[in-house]
């Protein structure tokens, strides 16, 4: 389902400033699959997750999402794949402080037109699934890391994507806040999503529902 | 050379335009030569990104050109003033060798990079981007074109002489005139103006024929008639003087600037029609057959006022 083929990525201010995320990096995600990919700071996690979710291209190589070459997308193409496929999870959350979680949540449908009740439909379903429905109409700048993240978390599913990236989910949570995550992970899992999590949180490691665990390191995939 | 504040402008501007224009040229050049859409090495993810780079300045310089198409008429129109025996732009145009090449080749320019912003829109629809090397073909050769434009315009202003004293409009569009404009404005103006509606009629007919290339070369012939209808026989009703024949005055406060209006409609209207020599589109036609007919319209509406007016032709 998810392809990448030979790919590098190397980040370049100037010809003193190089720095190489992924060096030649081959590999392939089935449907369905939860994969984990660990690894320190530095070893390549985010921009994996980065090129899969096209919000970058990489310097060489080829990313094949459905037989779809989504590295060779122009903007708006990349635009309208993350929209219909990709629901990522940002290490920081990426929401809108002032916005309501509602009208968090609300965004990613904007660009697709549905009617008010259509939208609001989606929005209430979501906000149930993932127990944030009775803090509506908070700002999110108002709520905890937890609440927060699960705001994140139905901003990324409202729009039911088959694709769930999740870059460092529990980075900012306590021990708890990460285990009721690995919770909604495992439910996200059970509806047949891929998902993909960047972590070098121990807790993920040898879960059960946890189909692989890639190691990374300086760009490169530890076999 | 003249150095009034306009051609000030019209030289500086001329100057950032072509800095960006070569930049664009060498891009486009590079993008031609090597883009291979199937290759995914690091070169074409380059060519990929300059390939946006190159497309939006192509973009902003043709935004800068259409106003600055009307400013150069807007400064020839000024310049009148400052040379003897010039009524108008007409003059300022006569004037030199340069003015006429330079005038058609401005227009035919903005033809060019108004297709080229088509074939643009085009390709960026379509996700496998199937235009990319034929649009930076076209604008490589569009490129020396616009760089032979402001060229003759250097030239051309260059070589306005202040002191000597040139034709207005009057001479320069009449029928005993020597030039070879005159040998179309001596011709039986029922004949031009049966050509004129019959083409206008025509452009209906492929509509419904839904034959593209007709319709294209209709609006070619179109464009031709239209401005020798326009001096010799709509003008001398929009200025009310049957031996005022000239496609500038009108673009004056006199004439309520209704010029610029006529010449955009006559502008779009081809300039949609000529696009569908590229890819059939209903929009297309529709958008051709709305600005033609305004400009039909437009120009109709002079001769049929003043017969109600007066009761009699020109």
């Amino acid at each position: 389902m998810i392809e990448l083929k030979n790919i590098s990525k190397i980040y370049e201010s100037n010809e003193n400033n190089r720095v190489t995320a992924l060096k030649d990096v081959s590999i392939n995600f089935k449907e369905g699959e939860l994969i984990l990919l660990k690894g320190p700071s530095g070893s390549g996690k985010s921009t994996m997750l980065s090129l899969i979710a096209a919000l970058s291209k990489p310097t060489s190589g080829e990313v094949i999402v459905d037989t779809k070459r989504i590295s060779k997308l122009a903007d708006t193409f990349a635009a309208t794949y993350r929209r219909n496929n990709i629901g990522f999870i940002f290490q920081k959350y990426n929401l809108i402080p002032n916005l309501s979680v509602e009208d968090n949540i609300l965004l990613p449908l904007i660009p697709l037109n549905l009617s008010e009740d259509e939208a609001q439909k989606h929005v209430k379903s979501v906000m149930e699934k993932f127990h944030i429905a009775h803090k509506k109409e908070i700002a999110v700048k108002s709520l905890s890391g937890g609440e927060q993240q699960r705001v994140a978390i139905a901003r990324a599913n409202v729009n039911k994507p088959k694709i769930i990236l999740a870059d460092e989910p529990t980075a900012n949570l306590d021990k708890e806040l990460s285990l009721k995550f690995i919770e909604i992970l495992r439910e996200l899992k059970s509806q047949n999503k891929t998902i993909i999590v960047a972590t070098h949180d121990p807790l993920f490691f040898g879960l059960d529902f946890v189909d692989r665990e890639i190691e990374m390191l300086n760009g490169e995939l530890l076999v | 050379m003249i150095l009034s504040p306009e051609i000030l402008t019209l030289l500086i501007l001329n100057a950032i335009l072509t800095f960006f224009a070569i930049i664009a040229f060498y891009l486009s050049l590079r993008i031609f030569w090597k883009y291979d859409k199937n290759s995914s090495a690091k070169s074409q993810y380059e060519l990929e990104s300059q390939s946006y780079l190159a497309a939006t300045i192509i973009k902003y310089i043709f935004a800068i050109k259409i106003p600055l198409f009307l400013f150069f008429i807007f400064t020839l129109d000024k310049l009148s003033g400052s040379i003897v025996g010039a009524m108008c732009a007409a003059g300022v145009v006569d004037a030199t060798d340069y003015g006429t090449p330079l005038l058609m080749l401005k227009i035919l320019n903005l033809y060019l990079f108004a297709y080229w912003i088509v074939l643009h829109n085009e390709d960026s629809k379509d996700e496998n981007q199937p235009y990319v090397r034929e649009k930076f073909a076209f604008y490589c050769v569009a490129f020396f074109l616009f760089i032979g434009e402001i060229v003759l315009e250097f030239v051309m202003f260059d070589a306005i002489d202040i002191k000597s004293v040139v034709d207005c409009c009057g001479v320069i569009y009449s029928s005993s005139s020597a030039s070879y404009l005159s040998y179309f404005l001596n011709m039986n103006q029922l004949v031009l103006l049966t050509l004129f509606y019959t083409l206008f009629l025509l452009m209906f007919l492929f509509y419904k024929l839904k034959n593209r290339y007709a319709f294209t070369l209709v609006n070619l012939f179109f464009i031709i008639v239209s401005l020798i209808t326009l001096i010799s026989f709509f003008g001398t009703y929009i200025y009310e003087l049957p031996t005022h024949k000239c496609p500038f005055c009108f673009l004056q406060k006199d004439y309520h600037y209704i010029g610029y209006i006529l010449y955009a409609f006559l502008f779009l209207g081809t300039f949609y029609g000529l696009t569908l020599a590229f890819k059939e589109r209903e929009e297309g036609y529709k958008l051709s057959l709305f600005f033609n007919s305004a400009y039909t319209i437009g120009v109709s509406i002079y001769p049929a006022l003043y017969y109600f007016k007066n009761g009699v032709w020109l």
